[in-house]
C-alpha cells in the first residue's frame, strides 16, 4: 500500500478535484486512487458531502471504513447550525428515496413489462409501455369529464329544477329514443353493441345532459372540459415526446455508437434462469449480425452499377403507385359501404346490425389485406430494413387514420344534407332532423361501435386465429407447418391499431363523454390479451428494429391522430346547428355560441381584463418576450454542442500527447542505456 | 470487524448502510442470503469467505455470462480465487442496486469486462466480451469475419484518442449516452 499511497498524494495536488467526482484507474493501475491527504480547498464541514462521497468510491468495505476514520479526524466540531443542516439533508434524503419506493410500487406493471423486455426484447416492450401510457391517459381524462361533467350532471338531475323553455320548430323537437312496446332479450343485446334504445338516453350519449337553469353552468362546463380534454393529451403527448426526442438527439440518432452501445450495455443482469438468459444472447446475437449484415448491404449497394440503380429506382417508383393505388382502392370501398349503411340504417334484426357495422368490417378487412399487399411490395423494393419498417409504418397509417377521415367525412355530409343547409331536408332544422333527430348522439354511438368491434376483434383474432396456429404448428411437423411457423409479434401493426383506437375515442368524446373510461378497460383487456398471447404463442422475432427511434415515431402517429380529432371537433362546434331536441345547446345557433353568451354574464372588471389579454397590447410583447427566450434557449444548445466537440477534440489531442511522451521516454531510455553498456564493455 | 454470529449488530448495520447504497432491509436480506450459503460450524466464525462455487449457486448469477467476472472484481481475497466475503458481498450487491450511482455502476461494468485486468479494454477483451454476450457454444459465436468487423466498428465508435483500447473516460462517454445502462445494470435478491 505504501509506494501508492505515496504515488496518490504526488497526483494529489494536481488531480484533486477530479478524484473529488470519480475514481477513475490511472492506465496502468488496478485500483482506483484514493487522495489520503486531500488539499485545503477541500475540508469541506459539510457532513452529508463526505458521505456520498465515500459511497460512490469504487473501494472494497475495509478500504472505504478506513477513509472514513481518516475523514472523521479531519473533521472539526459542527457548530448547531451545522448539525441542523446535516440533519435536514439527511431526512431529505430518506423522504426521496422513500418517495421513490413508493412510486416505484405505483407503477403499473413494472414486473410484467421487465419480463417481456428480458424475454421479447425492447421493440415488444416499448408496444406495452405505449398501451400502459394511453390507459393511463385515459383513466385520467375520465378523471377530468367525470369531475367536471358526469357529477355536476347526476346532481343537477336529482335536484328537481326547472328545465329551460327551448324555442324552435315543432317539428325539430321530436325525439323519443326509448322503445316502444314489447323488447324482445335479444334487442337488449343488440342494443348493448350499437348503443341504441334504452342506451342511447343515458348518461352515456350526448343528448341525455340538459340546460338546466343553476348556478354551474352545464352547457358551458361541457365545453370547456372538451377542450381542456384535448390540450391536456397534447400536453402529455408532447412532454413524452420530449422525454423520448432527448434520448434520440442525446445517442447521436442512434445510428452513430450503436454497436458500442449494444456491446457495452446491452446485457441485462435481471435475467433470471438459463432460458431467460439464452433468449437475451440469441436476441443480442441477431441484433448484431442483422446491423452487420445490414452495413454489408449499404457496402454493396453504394457499389451497384448505374444502370442498376436506375432499375431498382424506376422498381421504387411503379411499387409507390402500386401501394398508393390498393390504398386509394381501400378508401374507395369504405366510401361506399359507408353510404350503403346509413341508407339502410332502419333494418332490423341481426340483418340490421351487420349493415350497422358495415364500415367497420371493411376498414377492418382493409386495414388487414393491404399492408399485407405492402409487405410483398417491401420485399421487391430491397430499401434497408429500417426504412422498410417506417415505410410499412406510414402506408398502415394513411389507410387506417383515412378511413376514418372518410367515415366521418360521409357522416357529416348526411347530416348537414351534403352542406346545403338552406335546402332538402335540413330546410326546417339546418340539420337532417328526419334521419337524425339527435344527430350528436348518433355520432357517438358511431365511435361508441367502432371502440367495441375493434376490442371484439381483437379478441377473436386471439381465440380463432393465434391459439389454433400454435396447436396446429406444436402438434404437427410437418414441412408445411414449419415453414409457416409460429406467429411473430409484429409491432408496427399493433402499435397502429392502438393509435387508431385513441383517434376514434378522441373524435367521441364531445359526443359520448364515459368513452375515456370505456376506452381505459378496452385498453386494460387489451394488455392482457396481448401478454397472454405473447407469451403462449409467439417467439421472439428474428429480425430488431431500434426502439429508441421508433418510440418517437409512434409519439407522431398519435399526435396526427390527435390533430385530425381536434380538427373534427372545431368543425362541429363551430359549424354545425346542435340539435334542437336532445343535448345542452339544444337552443343555441352553434355549440361555441355558449361561450360568448356566458362571458357578457361575466362581471364588468373580468371582461376588461379578458378583453385586454386578446388584444394586441398585450399579445405582442408577449410574442416578442417568446421569440427572444427561444433565441436563447437555440444559443445555448448551439453553444453546449460547440464545447462537446472541442472536448472530443481535446481528448483527441491529450492521446496524441501521450503517445508523443511515451515514444520520448523510450528514445532517452535507450541514449541513456546505450552509454552504460559501452561504458560496461 | 465482520459478521458476528447470525445477527447484525445496529451499529454495524447503521455502518453498512452509510457505505453503501442499500437500505436496511436490502442488507438484513443479503445477510440472511450469504448465511444460508454458509455451513452450520462457520457461521459462527467471524470474516468468513465464501468459495466462488458457493457463490455461483445463487440463482441471481447462476446463470449470468459475467458471474466469474464478477466474484473477481468484488473479491478482496489475497489468493485471487473469486472468494467473497460478506463485506464483499455487500459491496457486489451495492454497485448492482437500484440507487446506485452511473459512476460507480460504470467503473465497476469496466473492470467486469476487463478480462485481463491491464485497465484498458483492447482487442482481445472486447472478443471475450462479445462472446460472453452472444453465448459460449460454438454454434452460437460470430464468424471471424463478423468478430472482426464489429471490433472495429466498436474501437472506431468509442475509441476517441484512437489508441486501439478503449479505456475508462472513453467507456463512461458511451454508457453515459445509453438511457437504458442505469436499469438493465441492476441485481436485486
Amino acid at each position: 500500500m505504501e509506494p501508492q499511497r505515496q504515488n496518490s498524494s504526488y497526483h494529489g495536488d494536481q488531480q484533486s478535484l477530479r478524484l473529488r467526482q470519480v475514481s477513475s484507474p490511472a492506465s496502468n493501475q488496478n485500483h482506483p486512487h484514493f487522495n489520503w491527504n486531500p488539499g485545503p480547498e477541500e475540508d469541506e464541514v459539510d457532513g452529508s458531502e463526505t458521505q456520498q462521497d465515500l459511497r460512490t468510491l469504487g473501494l472494497p468495505m475495509g478500504l472505504k471504513r478506513a477513509v472514513r476514520q481518516v475523514q472523521q479526524m479531519k473533521i472539526p466540531v459542527v457548530s448547531s447550525s451545522d448539525s441542523w443542516k446535516l440533519k435536514r439533508t439527511k431526512t431529505l434524503r430518506t423522504i426521496k428515496a422513500r418517495g421513490r419506493e413508493v412510486l416505484s410500487f405505483l407503477t403499473l406493471w413494472k414486473k410484467t413489462l421487465q419480463k417481456i423486455g428480458g424475454n421479447f426484447g425492447g421493440g415488444v416492450k416499448s408496444y406495452f409501455l405505449f398501451l400502459r401510457f394511453l390507459v393511463v391517459l385515459n383513466f385520467f381524462s375520465f378523471l377530468l369529464i367525470g369531475g367536471f361533467i358526469l357529477i355536476p350532471s347526476i346532481v343537477l338531475t336529482s335536484v328537481d329544477t326547472q328545465l329551460v323553455n327551448s324555442t324552435g320548430q315543432e317539428e325539430c323537437l321530436e325525439y323519443d329514443p326509448n322503445p316502444q312496446g314489447l323488447v324482445l332479450f335479444y334487442d337488449y343485446l343488440l342494443d348493448l353493441l350499437s348503443g341504441t334504445g334504452f342506451m342511447e338516453y343515458s348518461f352515456l350519449f350526448y343528448g341525455y345532459y340538459s340546460m338546466k337553469d343553476s348556478s354551474y353552468s352545464l352547457p358551458l362546463a361541457y365545453l370547456l372540459t372538451a377542450v381542456f380534454y384535448f390540450a391536456f393529451c397534447l400536453i402529455c403527448i408532447i412532454v413524452r415526446m420530449g422525454t423520448a426526442a432527448r434520448v434520440t438527439v442525446a445517442t447521436g440518432g442512434g445510428a452513430v455508437g450503436n454497436y458500442s452501445s449494444i456491446v457495452f450495455t446491452g446485457w441485462d443482469y435481471g435475467c433470471l434462469g438459463d432460458r431467460a438468459t439464452k433468449l437475451k444472447q440469441n436476441n443480442i446475437r441477431y441484433q448484431l449480425q442483422v446491423d452487420l449484415e445490414e452495413e454489408r448491404l449499404k457496402q454493396q449497394a453504394a457499389a451497384l452499377t448505374a444502370s442498376q440503380k436506375l432499375l431498382l429506382y424506376s422498381l421504387r417508383v411503379s411499387m409507390f403507385f402500386v401501394a398508393v393505388g390498393f390504398i386509394a382502392a381501400a378508401l374507395y370501398g369504405i366510401f361506399v359501404a359507408t353510404e350503403f349503411s346509413q341508407g339502410r340504417s332502419g333494418d332490423e334484426g341481426i340483418l340490421g346490425l351487420v349493415f350497422e357495422y358495415l364500415p367497420s368490417i371493411i376498414i377492418t378487412a382493409g386495414n388487414f389485406v393491404v399492408p399485407l399487399l405492402c409487405d410483398q411490395i417491401a420485399s421487391v423494393e430491397k430499401y434497408p430494413p429500417t426504412v422498410t419498417i417506417i415505410l410499412a409504418l406510414l402506408r398502415a397509417v394513411v389507410l387506417r387514420l383515412a378511413g376514418l377521415i372518410v367515415l366521418l367525412s360521409t357522416l357529416w355530409s348526411q347530416i348537414t344534407c351534403n352542406g346545403q343547409t338552406t335546402s332538402g331536408e335540413c330546410q326546417l332544422c339546418q340539420y337532417d332532423h328526419k334521419n337524425y333527430p339527435c344527430w350528436e348522439s348518433r355520432i357517438g354511438q358511431e365511435m361508441y361501435k367502432l371502440t367495441l368491434f375493434d376490442l371484439l376483434i381483437n379478441m377473436a383474432t386471439l381465440v380463432l386465429a393465434e391459439f389454433p396456429r400454435r396447436l396446429l404448428v406444436d402438434s404437427w411437423s410437418n414441412k408445411l407447418t414449419q415453414w409457416v411457423g409460429r406467429q411473430e409479434f409484429v409491432v408496427p401493426a399493433n402499435v397502429l391499431g392502438l393509435v387508431y383506437g385513441q383517434t376514434v375515442v378522441w373524435t367521441g368524446t364531445l359526443f359520448c363523454p364515459l368513452l375515456p373510461l370505456i376506452n381505459t378497460i378496452k385498453f386494460i383487456v387489451l394488455f392482457y390479451c396481448k401478454k397472454l398471447t405473447l407469451f403462449q404463442n409467439c417467439r421472439p422475432a428474428l429480425k430488431t428494429f431500434r426502439s429508441t427511434t421508433s418510440n418517437f415515431f409512434f409519439l407522431l402517429v398519435l399526435l396526427l391522430g390527435l390533430g385530425i380529432a381536434t380538427m373534427v371537433m372545431i368543425y362541429s362546434v363551430a359549424q354545425i346547428h346542435p340539435s334542437m331536441a336532445c343535448g345542452p345547446f339544444r337552443s343555441l345557433p352553434n355549440i361555441w355560441s355558449i361561450v360568448p353568451n356566458s362571458f357578457y354574464s361575466l362581471s364588468d372588471v373580468t371582461q376588461e381584463f379578458l378583453f385586454f389579454i386578446g388584444s394586441q397590447a398585450f399579445s405582442i410583447p408577449l410574442f416578442t418576450l417568446s421569440c427572444v427566450v427561444m433565441c436563447y434557449i437555440i444559443a445555448l444548445a448551439s453553444v453546449y454542442g460547440k464545447s462537446v466537440a472541442l472536448l472530443r477534440a481535446q481528448l483527441k489531442a491529450e492521446g496524441k500527447d501521450k503517445q508523443f511522451l511515451v515514444k520520448q521516454y523510450e528514445k532517452l531510455r535507450q541514449q541513456l542505456q546505450m552509454p552504460e553498456q559501452s561504458g560496461g564493455l | 470487524m465482520g459478521t458476528t454470529a447470525s445477527q447484525l449488530g445496529k451499529d454495524l448495520l447503521s455502518e453498512y448502510q452509510e457505505l453503501t447504497f442499500l437500505t436496511k432491509q436490502e442488507i438484513l436480506l443479503a445477510h440472511k442470503r450469504f448465511s444460508e450459503l454458509l455451513s452450520k460450524d462457520e457461521r459462527n466464525l467471524p470474516n468468513t469467505r465464501v468459495s466462488m462455487e458457493r457463490i455461483l449457486t445463487l440463482p441471481e448469477l447462476k446463470s449470468n455470462p459475467f458471474r466469474e467476472r464478477i466474484c473477481h472484481v468484488f473479491s478482496t481475497s489475497d489468493q485471487k480465487n473469486g472468494s467473497l466475503s460478506f463485506e464483499d458481498f455487500l459491496d457486489l450487491l451495492s454497485a448492482f442496486s437500484d440507487s446506485a450511482t452511473l459512476e460507480i455502476k460504470s467503473h465497476y461494468a469496466f473492470r467486469i469486462f476487463d478480462f485481463d485486468d491491464d485497465g484498458t479494454l483492447d482487442c482481445g477483451d472486447l472478443e471475450k466480451l462479445v462472446n460472453c454476450l452472444t453465448g459460449e457454444t460454438d454454434d452460437t459465436r460470430l464468424t471471424t469475419d463478423e468478430m472482426r468487423q464489429l471490433i472495429n466498428n466498436i474501437l472506431e465508435e468509442s475509441d476517441i484518442d484512437k489508441d486501439g483500447t478503449v479505456n475508462l473516460s472513453e467507456f463512461q462517454h458511451v454508457i453515459s449516452r445509453s438511457p437504458d445502462f442505469v436499469s438493465s445494470f441492476k441485481i436485486v435478491l
